[in-house]
């Protein structure tokens, strides 16, 4: 893959924020796409809801995509806990019924 | 920083021990992002099905049945709370900082910062407090036949899994997945719900021999058994109290039809001041606030069944309470009770078309709330989640744009006529889409489809745009 290039170019073209200006004017036709692309979010977003408080507004958005001071996990771990969690349940079943088995057997 | 109190501020001890996922130090390649979805919702799905441990029973009338639809949450299963937690308390806080009761100013980073982790922290404090009430009410059996031991472990269960949820959320939006998990779950919900209706193979005996749940199934299983064909297919089409295949049609019909009005918008130029030559354009689209209005028109009916039906159990007898509501048990799904009188019948969707001929008041005034509901909701929903008229005009002018051929103190003036319009007749049509798949009786509930299809589309688009960036990169 292109892995390289894009790379490079992804630390100008990643917008953490929708509302932020500040493109710099390379090629007028690139920028203008850009600039529609990124109008589109921001009223897309207006619209968008995602369910209640999910993101509406260009101020929703924002939630979530600033760095806060915080418990840093990496969504790695994230995922990992999730699965951890889904396994604790699952093995507690599994104890649960044993368990059972084991008590009924011995009563 | 102005110095005083504020109800942000206490937020701040608890900020250092909130989970919080990484933001991306790098543009997270599209693969990687499918990837990253896609796990999540594999989480989300297992989640929803695995039982939690320890429960005694989970029959008896369900209250927040009609609430299910819209907050992705199963009965019974670890995920029995949803995206409850969240989605409250990011209404709570939306509505809290949109009327300007708790201050936030967005351009200081400490305070959205405050703000993201108060909302974070009142959600897990709403997953602890439903999850002790669910177990306290008796939702599972009594605390007595559960054991003490046992209840604690459920309520475990249900804080770590709105825990998960929020940090799935949180790990889709920061750029690592597509869209937001709130809407990939609610969607995946009610996809879910579609498709089993659709081809569920269980079989129900209702009088008339084995059944098939699913419409499909049902279809070819009347045509082969069935000596008289056209009976058979009258029978797939039209059967009552099962999903038919006149539903999974109007489905599909809805569908297109959301599909299709989602185009219509109004484009309007706007161009940049400092660089010449700039040209872009702000697109208003005709749903404005998108399923904003029914998301917040049901959250209202589900809270009036959920009082209505409380106070009908205790009080069946006050004047007062029957003029919210009248409550029956339904032959059909068992133990669950649906409105036969009172306000609760005249604002829940006629079942099918004959008996909207039967009760044309009913259907009416039915009607005329959906529609003004969701119009009022759309006009209020703008305000508060600061994408009216003024605030867009607030917008463009700090990104340096204006409308050619308008002065910039005109801008506000210009926008203010279409997104007011704009949002209530989009708001409007979304009742009316509402409505139309409720009556035409499509799967899922009409609420539910138009969420489905809203949500599906925003998806569809994000997805284009990635593409789109993608692309852009080896262009270059």
């Amino acid at each position: 893959m292109v892995r390289g290039s894009s790379q490079s170019q992804s630390s100008s073209s990643s917008t953490s924020r929708p509302g932020t200006v500040g493109m710099a004017p390379r090629g007028s036709a690139a920028a203008a796409a850009g600039m529609r692309r990124r109008r589109t979010t921001s009223t897309s977003s207006g619209g968008f809801s995602g369910g209640g408080g999910g993101a509406t507004g260009s101020n929703m958005l924002r939630f979530y995509t600033d760095d806060a001071p915080g418990l840093k996990i990496t969504p790695t771990v994230v995922l990992v806990m999730s699965l951890c969690f889904i396994g604790f349940v699952t093995a507690l079943h599994v104890f649960g019924k044993l368990y059972r088995y084991r008590s009924g057997a011995g009563a | 920083m102005g110095g005083g109190f504020r109800v942000l501020h206490l937020v701040r001890p608890f900020l250092s021990f909130l989970p919080e996922v990484q933001t991306a130090d790098r543009k997270v390649p599209f693969r990687e992002k499918v990837i990253y979805t896609v796990i999540s919702l594999f989480i989300f799905l297992v989640c929803s099905q695995l039982p939690l441990y320890g429960i005694h029973s989970t029959t008896g009338a369900d209250p927040f049945y009609w609430m299910r639809v819209i907050l992705a949450s199963n009965r019974g299963t670890v995920m029995e709370l949803g995206i409850t937690p969240i989605v409250t308390s990011g209404l709570v806080m939306q509505l809290l900082a949109g009327s300007k009761i708790i201050e936030v100013d967005n351009n200081v980073r400490e305070d959205r910062a405050l703000l993201n982790g108060a909302q974070k922290l009142l959600g897990i404090l709403i997953a602890v407090g439903e999850a002790v009430a669910y177990v306290l009410s008796g939702m599972y059996g009594s605390v007595s036949q559960l054991g003490v031991g046992n209840a604690i472990l459920i309520i475990i269960q249900l804080c770590f899994a709105g825990i998960i949820v929020i940090c799935l959320d949180e790990l889709l939006q920061k750029g690592y997945g597509l869209g937001s998990g709130i809407s990939l779950f609610i969607a995946t919900n009610i996809c879910e719900n579609i498709i089993w209706k659709a081809f569920s193979p269980t079989t129900i005996n209702s009088g008339r021999g084995a059944e098939f749940e699913g419409a499909v199934i049902a279809l070819f299983h009347l045509l082969i058994t069935r000596t008289d064909k056209v009976r058979a297919l009258r029978e797939a089409f039209y059967r009552q109290n099962l999903p038919n295949v006149t539903n999974l049609l109007a489905t599909v019909l809805v569908f297109l039809i959301v599909i299709y009005f989602q185009g219509f918008r109004v484009v309007l130029p706007v161009r940049s001041k400092n660089a010449r030559g700039q040209q872009g354009s702000y697109p208003i689209k005709l749903f404005y606030t998108s399923n904003m209005p029914i998301i917040l028109q049901s959250a209202l009916v589900s809270n009036l069944y959920f009082i209505s039906q409380l106070l009908y159990r205790r009080y069946s007898g006050n004047f007062l309470v029957n003029l919210l509501g009248k409550w029956k048990e339904s032959e059909y799904s068992g133990g669950q009770f649906i409105p036969v009188g009172g306000l609760a019948y005249y604002i829940t969707a006629p079942s099918s078309l004959a008996d909207m001929a039967a009760n044309p008041f009913h259907a009416l005034f039915y009607l005329v709330f959906m529609l003004s509901a969701c119009a009022l909701f759309s006009k209020t929903w703008i305000e508060v989640s600061g994408s009216s008229a003024k605030d867009v005009a607030k917008q463009l002018k700090e990104q340096q744009m204006v409308m050619p051929g308008h002065r910039e103190a005109n801008l506000q003036k210009e926008l203010n006529r279409y997104i007011p319009t704009a949002a209530a007749f989009g708001g409007i049509c979304i009742g009316a889409l509402t409505v139309l798949a409720d009556f035409m009786g499509a799967i899922g509930s009409g609420t539910g489809i138009l969420l489905a299809v809203t949500i599906i589309y925003q998806y569809f688009e994000t997805f284009e745009k990635e593409r789109a960036t993608e692309l852009g990169f080896f262009g270059f």
